[in-house]
């Protein structure tokens, strides 16, 4: 089968996020073919290099998002009017009212609105072969002034000034370029069975025309929403995607800090920071925050962005969210429940084998923490916690491991030590030996712990104090290496961990202390939970597991909605019979009719039809072979 | 974030109990104004058990132990034992209300119910939150909340309050963002539009002082010095074009008319008197003169040009902060726009009696005015993204004057003396000069036209490369 894969600012391009999850995912299903279009981000990332593709991969289009230059398409007086058609009722569903809460309340035509008139604008594209001059030009302007200004509209979009006009101008221009491109050809994107969008957003944007115009099925795959890291404002660079970091999601610090979703990457959430450096708190970080951007100008991006995402939600064969916190944005952005199908991302778990594996060979007093040093991973709550750990277990250490992010991380890095130093003064064995301090700062690659696994291997209970967490990759790891967990309840921790550890409350150190104690105390329940928890991350957060859902997940879309060709011949006339019969069955047999026809069972319990009707032998056989 | 700073407890607790009542007595008794405690989640146990039913597939093996004591409910109402009452003062506060004082910020800048679960997610709060607002997961929580901002009041309060504040906002934040975009005058751009001026005086002064072959040596070195410091001039700065694309054509057509400037009228002059007999020559009084007073004072208004562009653009900014409607927009921005061109006229004029009095030549304010306000106005159209009309007006200015040079020469061939006549008359009646300030002039006015219609519109402002 041949699939084409969508991504925005990721894949090939060596710094793209997601590039890592993408490339196991192309390597792992190397019996089917690849054709990778993406989309740049910046012109920075252009000229860093790509990853090194396999052969699987039969072909790769690229298109800047960073730039468009001018196409000189000039319009004829039919086109320009077709244009500001368009573009008027684009920016008139804008203007009804924020697009995901819209989508989920206002009935099918008012819905369709959006959609109706982005897939104009495609078609206009498409005919004219260009489209970047028109959605600059002081055509979509005045259609923007006249949607605020139309009666029924925002009360924040009536507000809006010529420059907040202009602003959302550019906005929208630069989010629609991919309507310009020339993907959506029958030897491009029209000659794949299956797109899959590695994003949602303008990743997913291609997906949709190329089901607009050649009826290709289209799988979206969001690890981390895109419309929700559009309201905290970092756009691009907010979202981030599992898998890890380029290394091989073998360096623990950057891999937790990889699962910036739920964390809002950017927001300094000044939570763990207390007392003197609470100043040092940013605000929501991202251009959004700055006073720059009128309310006008955020709401009606926020309504493009999520009408965008209802409508992909809406046309997407399946919608594949790699955690229930990405899954219930999701719901409630308007995606179909039964389409819904959550993935989780895969890690590579050979690093830790050995670790796993072996006798538990750790010392027993220890607690580890492994991360990235950063504000929102509260590691003041869990110095405190351990100072309560001290008062039942006196022989307990705390090795914190892990790199500071950032100055924001090296100065919170420094608060902690202060605190450590204040709460525990240096203890040694006797009167003539050198005292040593119960907690001890460390980094991945130093001699105490050269690689993640190590670094868990090291102590006896892995402890995670987070306030804000995303997809815990860090306690993946943990898991991997069958170590018994602490953790708080934050982001995925519940869904990653299930029973395999214990959960307390964030911001709550006594009861992190009380859990620590308890395991501390009770090896045989730590090696318990730690047998369990490796069970558990290799069964549902392996690299494997994750290539053979998405696999599963072609196949269904495939079979269920295969594209319908019309194959040519040399003439151009349509050859009959070119596709074989058999191309047909399988959607037909898994149909919606026939289905309905069986779930509804006994037609005179659906309604006045003949009574004592029951399914017919036919149908239940093909209910037996749709199953 | 301070909120939640403030919720936290950096003592530490000496209490076993975490959850259950006496933690919250605790509370009461040393922090009154903690409406929420976060002693009182619920623990992950329950919780895993709801949200994903992987977890309970994996509960029997090993069931999430909840540290301590009795489970609230979940909605946190009040503890079941229910030992000691709560005081009443602390029923009577509204939760909901101190989540939104704490993230009044938030609250305040939100334009929908999402951006505020959005912000309250990467806050920490989660669905397990929620419930202790009695609400079924963070976005119904977050809708409450949305719901409970006084939109109007605030809202319309700094808009309609035109006396102060919202203006030196305003000017604050076009101040701001005309740091960023480069609309402060620079020092670099400033020095390098005098570049060709300072150019052009000293091969103009190098030609005064020299003659025969150094002279012809300092003429080319000096075009070649000027061309490259207006090359570097119009690189940088508010002259210079936003894409650097095609516009080659607009090149040639302008060294053309410059050209023409040079030599054109000295040689229609003596193309009607039946010449030329000579090379060109900088003396005013040969056969051939060059008209070095018109090149130099182009040269020099390459600096106001640059001063008039920008302010021009940073005028066109401020009003695009502070107007409502395009109409309004465009109103306000064309007196401007004629402001600014009066503005360069003037400096060119000034420009062009002070070369005049430098070198000797009578003053030729109609010839360089046309030309310099042609240039002007096309590079001002090209700035700004408008390459069309330039293109076609500066074309059809150096068609007219090779049709003037050539019909004048046509008009020696026999029998095609008639040829000649449109120009004769024209120069007799304003000198060679008239020619190229008639096409220049016609020129200017329309592209002035189009200006008044083109430049008015609040896309020619857009910044091109705004994200």
């Amino acid at each position: 089968m041949r699939i084409g894969l969508l991504t925005e600012g990721g894949y090939p391009y060596v710094s793209g996020d997601a590039g890592l999850w993408c490339d196991r995912l192309v390597r792992g299903l190397a019996q089917h073919e690849f054709e990778l279009y993406a989309l740049s981000r910046t012109e920075h990332q252009d000229n860093e290099g790509r990853f090194a593709l396999p052969p699987q991969v039969t072909r790769v289009r690229t298109a800047p998002l960073w730039t468009a230059e001018d196409d000189g398409v000039v319009y004829g007086r039919r086109a320009r009017r077709r244009f500001a058609d368009c573009y008027g009722e684009l920016v008139a569903a804008l203007c009804e009212g924020p697009g995901a809460e819209a989508a989920r309340y206002t009935p099918a035509p008012q819905a369709d609105r959006f959609a109706n008139a982005l897939y104009g604008l495609a078609d206009l594209a498409r005919d004219e072969r260009g489209l970047v001059g028109a959605l600059r030009s002081e055509r979509a302007v005045r259609a923007l002034e006249r949607a605020c200004r139309a009666p029924g509209a925002l009360r924040t979009a009536r507000e809006a000034r010529v420059a907040d006009l202009l602003t959302v101008t550019a906005h929208l221009e630069r989010a629609l370029r991919p309507l310009s491109l020339d993907w959506y050809e029958d030897d491009a994107l029209g000659a794949v069975d299956l797109c899959h969008a590695a994003s949602g957003g303008p990743a997913a944007l291609p997906g949709l025309l190329a089901r607009h115009f050649c009826g290709v099925p289209l799988v979206v795959t969001e690890y981390g929403v895109r419309l929700r890291s559009h309201y905290l404002g970092g756009g691009p660079g907010e979202e981030t995607v599992p898998g890890g970091p380029v290394g091989g999601g073998t360096s623990a610090p950057a891999g937790s800090a990889g699962a910036g979703d739920a964390g809002g990457a950017g927001s300094g959430v000044g939570s763990g920071v207390r007392g003197g450096t609470r100043g040092a708190a940013r605000r929501d970080a991202g251009p959004f925050a700055a006073t720059a951007v009128s309310p006008a100008v955020r709401a009606l991006l926020a309504a493009f962005h999520g009408r965008l995402a209802a409508e992909v939600y809406r046309q997407a064969a399946r919608i594949i969210p790699g955690n229930a916190h990405a899954r219930r944005w999701q719901e409630r952005c308007g995606a179909d429940r039964a389409k819904i199908r959550t993935v989780h991302p895969g890690m590579d778990a050979a690093p830790f084998a050995e670790v796993g594996e072996a006798p538990d060979a750790a010392d027993p007093d220890t607690l580890v923490w492994v991360g990235r040093i950063e504000p929102a991973k509260d590691l003041v709550s869990l110095l405190h916690a351990f100072a309560e750990v001290r008062k039942e277990e006196p022989r307990a250490r705390l090795r914190v491991i892990g790199a500071p992010a950032g100055p924001e991380g090296e100065a919170y890095l420094g608060h902690c030590r202060i605190l450590a130093a204040q709460l525990f003064p240096d203890e040694a064995d006797g009167l003539h030996s050198v005292g040593d301090n119960p907690v001890s700062f460390e980094e991945i690659g130093g001699p105490e712990a050269p690689t993640p696994a190590d670094a868990y291997a090291a102590g006896a209970v892995t402890v995670l104090s987070s306030v804000v967490e995303g997809f815990p990759l860090g306690l993946v790891e943990a898991m991997f290496c069958g170590r018994a967990t602490v953790s708080t309840d934050v982001g995925a921790v519940v869904e990653v961990i299930g029973g395999t550890g214990l959960v307390v409350p964030p911001r709550n150190p006594r009861a992190l202390a009380e859990a620590c104690v308890a395991l501390l105390r009770d090896p045989e329940r730590r090696a318990r939970l730690g047998a369990a928890a490796r069970a558990r991350a290799l069964e549902l957060f392996t690299v494997e597991q994750n290539v053979a859902a998405f696999h599963g997940i072609y196949l269904e879309v495939v079979s269920q909605c295969p594209v319908r060709r019309v194959v040519l011949d040399e003439s151009g006339e349509p050859l009959p019979f070119a596709v074989p019969a058999e191309a047909h069955v399988a959607s037909r047999w898994t149909g919606l009719s026939s289905r309905f026809a069986t779930r509804r069972g006994p037609g005179w319990a659906a309604g006045p039809p003949v009574r004592g009707m029951t399914p017919g032998p036919a149908v239940a056989a093909g209910e037996g072979a749709a199953r | 974030m301070s909120g939640l700073g403030e919720l936290d407890r950096p003592g530490t607790p000496e209490s076993p109990g975490a959850w259950d009542e006496r933690s919250e007595e605790w509370a009461l008794a040393d922090d009154p104004t903690a409406t929420v405690d976060d002693s009182r989640i619920p623990t992950g146990g329950p919780a895993a058990a709801e949200d994903d039913p992987m977890t309970s597939m994996d509960a029997p093996m090993t069931p999430v132990d909840p540290p301590v004591g009795p489970l609230d409910d979940a909605s946190g109402s009040r503890p079941a034992p229910a030992a000691r009452p709560k005081p009443p003062r602390r029923r009577a506060v509204d939760p909901v209300k101190a989540l939104m004082h704490r993230h009044r910020d938030l609250c305040e800048r939100a334009v929908d119910a999402l951006e505020i679960a959005a912000g309250l997610e990467a806050h920490g709060v989660t669905d397990r939150t929620a419930a202790r607002f009695r609400h079924r997961d963070v976005f119904s929580l977050a809708e409450e909340m949305y719901a409970r901002v006084p939109h109007d009041g605030d809202r319309s309060g700094p808009a309609t309050d035109t006396t102060g504040r919202p203006a030196a906002r305003d000017r604050a934040s076009s101040a701001s963002s005309a740091d960023e975009t480069g609309l402060r005058p620079r020092a670099g751009w400033v020095l390098l539009s005098l570049l060709p001026g300072l150019l052009c005086a000293a091969t103009v002064a190098g030609l005064r002082l020299t003659d025969g072959r150094t002279a012809l040596a300092v003429a080319a070195a000096g075009t070649l010095a000027v061309a490259l410091g207006l090359r570097a001039a119009l690189r940088r700065g508010p002259l210079s074009r936003p894409d650097r694309a095609h516009g080659h054509g607009t090149v040639t057509r302008t060294c053309w008319l410059l050209a023409y400037a040079a030599l054109g009228d000295g040689l229609l002059r003596a193309a009607l008197h039946a010449g030329p007999d000579s090379p060109p020559t900088t003396a005013s009084d040969g056969s051939w003169p060059l008209s070095a007073a018109l090149l130099l004072t182009l040269a020099l208004a390459c600096a106001p040009a640059a001063w008039c562009a920008h302010l021009l653009a940073a005028g066109a900014r401020r009003r695009l902060t502070a107007s409502r409607g395009l109409e309004e927009f465009a109103a306000s921005i064309r007196p401007l726009l004629l402001g600014t061109f009066t503005l360069f006229l003037g400096v060119l004029a000034g420009l062009t009696a002070l070369c005049a009095v430098l070198l000797g030549d009578p003053p030729a304010y109609g010839r360089t005015l046309t030309l310099g306000s042609l240039l002007f106005l096309a590079r001002l159209l090209t700035v700004h993204r408008f390459t069309h009309a330039p293109q076609l007006v500066l074309t059809a200015a150096v068609g007219a004057e090779a049709l003037a040079l050539s019909t004048v020469l046509a008009a020696r061939l026999p029998g095609c003396q008639a040829l000649g006549a449109p120009v004769e008359t024209v120069a007799g009646a304003w000198g060679p000069a008239g020619v190229p300030a008639l096409v220049c002039g016609a020129g200017a006015l329309t592209l002035l036209a189009h200006a008044t219609r083109t430049l008015t519109r609040a896309s020619a402002h857009a910044r091109p490369d705004a994200p």
